[in-house]
């Protein structure tokens, strides 16, 4: 694979062009053309397709593209290329197995297949909006799911009276915090040497990433250190700053990516195929072993109508089949906490990645947006879900997904807003309060009833 | 051809964004019919029918900027003739939009700025990463009637509020209109910062700001 000093060199002397040159000159016309060369199509009846042409089809589109767009760095206003010979042989030898954490709470995690046998990896956690006060306890929360594998903890967005805004001291402050916070829960949970694989929330930037992997503070390099690009295919210095060092440092570096159904890159076909061409960004630039991904969709601001569902799946599978390595995928659900509709989102979604060969993460409630919104009890259903639900297929998956859209598309401009942590959670033991558990308990029976399971 | 033909294939070459088409037209048509009825009857329809196709999700980012690229093109040519003949245009209002300090996500903002333009306001898009007093500074020199602020990220929100904060600091905040989106924006966070105007959606936006000038003009 080439080096990242080359990668850095690239950089400084890639094609020069304007961001909005790249954009309507570079990107729009690629996605667009690979999407029509390679026959790409979504079908709203198949938003889980069981296609592993199709699957190929979109690897080798998203192969195609990467090598036609790169990778624009904004603030050299250039472009960072990779011929699709560089792009096959990182492919070839990126890690296909990633080990997280320490002693015995150390983990592997592997590449999966679509329809795979395997036991998916269990992700928990939601880097969203949280208040100091409840932070520890809801990592000591996902510290206790023992089925949980690896963890995100939150974003704390004040340090005492003060806005941790990004760029700032307070970010400084709120990601040392944070990270202090979340391994005195791990140790809480009995759990010291768990990985916490995303910190990213709440210090995004450079300087908030160097700052908070002090050891001091109970960062480690076998924890996970993202690194996110801005739609579409775009990365700046501080960025790269943060490959930088996490790569001097040794330390597992993840790469983040958002695509944006609507924007850039156009349709559901043309968004399956760029958020498989990030992998490649990802392995290259970022210099990435693992991989998470949030498509959403512009319109309705969540990643669980069937357009969606088809982004997330297609570029999966594509991504499983052809890559191999450590990934998974987050869902934004439109119906907010504590509602049965977020359980039929939430499960429509990880029946999408499950089956489609990847890892699975908590589906954020009430699309991620307001404080306090995510609670430990999505965590447990995804985990008893992943655990449940082990060798299910795509093509039983997709005629599943259909039932439950029937239940939640509706709704889905009008969800219900829920009730957040405060409104249903006992605080002092940090369990859900009674009318939350009969909803759940309704729920799991009715899922069941679709022969969904959970263990 | 007649006027009404070509009005309609004015409409019809913005909504598919083909530039080619849409500035030929505009070169045989300007002697012959007035620049601001092209514009009016035959373009700005356009840009109404794809902003609204943009809305309901029947088409997407590119299709909007090939039709404001297009549109761009044509107003080379139409400009010069309308100040010329001292026509001006129907104008909602002057909108300055950026993203705010530190923060780098520019698709909603570049969207929002879009279908402002087409809806008839003039806008001024002064990019992402930008503090306070650059959203003022712009403001000030074009006589804005909106600022409207974007912010994609919990940790760059708190930038939204520096810009009311800024605007009360200096006894102008009944001067502007103040409009705050982005992905974790929400009614309440607006109520608390006490923004005038959110729009959840990028598409939101141009209702919300219509209504807030018709409540500033009207007041």
């Amino acid at each position: 694979m080439i080096s990242f000093l080359e990668v850095l060199q690239r950089a400084t002397t890639g094609p020069m062009m304007s961001a909005k040159e790249y954009d309507m000159k570079v990107f729009i016309p690629a996605v667009r053309e690979v999407v029509k060369k390679y026959k790409i199509e979504f079908d709203p009846k198949d938003p889980c397709p069981h296609d592993d042409d199709l699957a190929d089809r979109i690897y080798q589109a998203g192969v195609e593209l990467y090598s036609k767009v790169g990778t624009y760095c904004t603030d050299t206003e250039r472009i960072i290329h990779f011929t699709v010979e560089e792009i096959e042989q990182a492919v070839d030898e990126c890690p296909k197995v990633v080990y997280f954490g320490e002693g015995p709470d150390r983990i592997e995690w592997h590449g999966r297949m679509p329809d795979d046998n395997k036991l998916p990896h269990c992700h928990v956690g939601s880097g969203t909006n949280t208040t100091e006060d409840v932070a520890l306890k809801m990592v000591e929360a996902y510290g206790r799911i023992t089925k949980a594998k690896t963890t995100s903890i939150p974003s704390l967005t004040t340090v005492g009276t003060l806005s941790g805004s990004l760029g700032s001291p307070m970010e400084v402050l709120a990601g040392i915090n944070m990270m202090r916070i979340a391994r005195e829960g791990l140790r809480r949970a009995g759990r010291p040497g768990m990985a916490i694989i995303d910190l990213h929330p709440s210090c995004a930037s450079g300087i908030g990433t160097i700052a908070s992997s002090n050891p001091e503070f109970g960062a480690r390099k076998s924890d996970g250190w993202i690194v996110a690009p801005h739609a579409e295919l775009k990365i700046n210095y501080d960025s790269l700053n943060q490959v930088a060092y996490l790569t001097s440092w040794g330390a597992n570096i993840g790469q983040e990516a958002g695509p944006i159904m609507g924007g850039y890159a156009g349709g559901p076909e043309g968004t399956a195929v760029v958020t498989l061409a990030y992998a490649f960004h990802g392995i290259l630039v970022v210099r990435a072993t693992y991989h998470l991904t949030y498509p959403i969709q512009m319109l309705n601001v969540c990643s669980t109508t069937p357009e969606m569902i088809y982004v997330i799946s297609t570029s999966s599978q594509a991504f499983a089949r052809n890559i191999r390595a450590p990934y998974y995928a987050l869902g934004y659900a439109s119906a907010g906490p504590a509602t049965k509709q977020y359980f039929y989102e939430a499960a429509a979604y990880l029946l999408a990645i499950q089956s489609s060969g990847i890892g699975i993460e908590d589906v954020h409630p009430n699309k991620a947006v307001g404080t306090n919104q995510a609670l430990p009890i999505d965590s447990e259903f995804t985990c008893a879900f992943g655990h449940g639900n082990v060798g299910i297929t795509r093509k039983e998956a997709n005629s599943i997904i259909k039932k439950l859209m029937e239940k939640y598309m509706p709704n889905i401009k009008s969800a219900p807003k829920g009730r957040d942590l405060y409104q249903c959670y006992d605080l002092e033991t940090m369990k859900p309060d009674d009318e939350l558990l009969k909803l759940y308990d309704e729920v799991i029976k009715e899922l069941n009833g679709y022969g969904i399971n959970f263990k | 051809m007649d006027v009404k033909d070509i009005f309609a294939i004015l409409t019809k070459a913005i909504v598919e964004g083909d530039s080619e088409q849409l500035v030929g037209l505009v070169k045989q048509a300007i002697d012959k019919v007035d620049p601001l009825e092209m514009v009016e009857k035959g373009m700005a329809p356009g840009m109404t029918e794809i902003g609204s196709k943009f809305g309901e999700g029947q088409v997407y980012l590119p299709e909007l900027l090939m039709a404001a690229e297009a549109w761009e093109e044509a107003m080379k040519i139409i400009k010069p003739r309308l100040i010329e003949t001292g026509a001006s245009m129907k104008k909602q209002g002057t909108v300055v939009i950026g993203t705010v300090q530190t923060d780098i996500h520019e698709i909603g903002k570049n969207i929002l700025a879009n279908l402002l333009t087409t809806a008839g306001f003039d806008v001024h898009d002064i990019g992402c990463d930008a503090p306070a007093t650059k959203f003022l500074n712009k403001a000030e020199e074009v006589q804005a009637d909106i600022i409207a602020a974007s912010a994609i990220m919990s940790t760059t929100v708190p930038y939204q509020k520096d810009i009311i904060d800024l605007l009360e600091s200096k006894g102008l905040r009944d001067k502007y209109v103040v409009m705050v989106g982005g992905g974790v924006v929400s009614q309440d966070w607006a109520d608390k910062i006490g923004a005038d105007g959110y729009g959840e959606l990028a598409s939101d936006g141009v209702q919300v700001a219509k209504k807030l000038i018709s409540q500033k003009k009207g007041a």
